[in-house]
């Protein structure tokens, strides 16, 4: 019953996802072009949104601090230079094989010899070194997490402001 | 009506919206890569994830539902010249997504926003990575 439930979000994601447009990948080279209004706009909008609802209903732990945080930027990297190559983030690449684009279903399949050699060999010999933790902000910094979301928050909201501000301006 | 559903900031609040009530319903929420682990026959503690895989097995039929309602459904073949690009980048991504979960379009839709000190890390790396690839090979339009 979980994964129809499962199904039925997914198909309400996908619908939004590709209403909105929404692709990390294309946004961050708008962005880097200096033209990142839309996905500013979209993505302060989300992290408020979400930030909001997720505090309000109790932190779960998402993803692990490896190594120190060197993994996670290590990690971070190579799938911000794979994103930008293909040109499509994980919603993206979804979104563009729904739209009927076959190129990512190239992308997709590309992920699975991506993803077994980090896991089937590479992991193995790594695992010593990744000292796993499940750390979110309101652990390390002194704050409640409601402080913490309502910094965030304005922080987005100050952006969200500004630059759209800033488009009308110019 | 088409204008409503073509108004990108609102359809991206829904989402954010049914990432929240996923959350409240079933104490579950989108994510990204680990989702793509059975694949490589990994399903994961109380197989989450395959349950993320048939998440995003709906994200592929709601795009297909969104673009076929408004008449932007276009079955496109890869042109030759941007396959290397595919194979490369999703070699990379699938190599990224899974050396430390928590990494990839996860860390900004639901990573952050629960303060995950993980996403945030992940993040600042996609920023590099992305900046890196960018300045070397789309700026100077080798790659575009």
């Amino acid at each position: 019953m979980m994964l129809v439930y499962g199904l039925l979000f997914g198909i309400g994601f996908g619908f939004f996802v590709q209403r909105a447009g929404l692709c990390f990948a294309q946004g961050l080279s708008a962005l880097f072009m200096g033209k990142g209004r839309r996905i500013l706009t979209m993505w302060f909008l989300i992290l408020i949104v979400t930030t909001i609802g997720f505090v309000m209903l109790g932190l779960k732990p998402v993803g692990q601090v490896r190594g120190a945080g060197f993994f996670n930027l290590l990690s971070g990297a190579l799938f911000g230079a794979g994103i930008i190559l293909s040109g499509g983030c994980v919603l993206g690449t979804l979104r563009q094989l729904g739209e009927g684009n076959m190129l990512y279903l190239i992308v997709f399949v590309s992920m699975i010899p991506g993803m077994f050699l980090q896991v089937k060999i590479l992991d193995p010999v790594l695992k010593g070194l990744y000292a796993i933790q499940e750390l979110n902000l309101a652990q390390v910094l002194p704050l409640h997490p409601l402080t913490i979301a309502g910094v965030i928050c304005g922080i987005a909201a100050f952006g969200l402001v500004t630059v759209n501000r800033k488009e009308k301006r110019g | 009506m088409k204008k409503l559903f073509s108004t990108y900031w609102l359809m991206a609040v829904c989402f954010a919206l049914l990432n929240v009530l996923m959350y409240f319903s079933i104490k579950k929420f989108w994510i990204g890569g680990s989702s793509f682990l059975p694949l490589i026959g990994v399903l994961g503690p109380e197989k989450k994830f395959l349950f993320a895989f048939v998440v995003n097995l709906g994200v592929i039929i709601g795009a297909f539902l969104g673009a076929l309602s408004f008449g932007e459904f276009k079955l496109r073949l890869p042109a030759g010249k941007n396959i290397w690009k595919a194979v490369l980048g999703g070699f990379l991504i699938g190599m990224g997504v899974t050396m430390a979960p928590g990494t990839c379009t996860t860390a900004f839709v639901t990573g952050i926003p629960m303060l995950s000190v993980a996403s945030f890390l992940s993040a600042a790396g996609i920023f590099i990575g992305a900046f890196v690839v960018y300045s070397f090979l789309v700026k100077d339009g080798g790659a575009q």
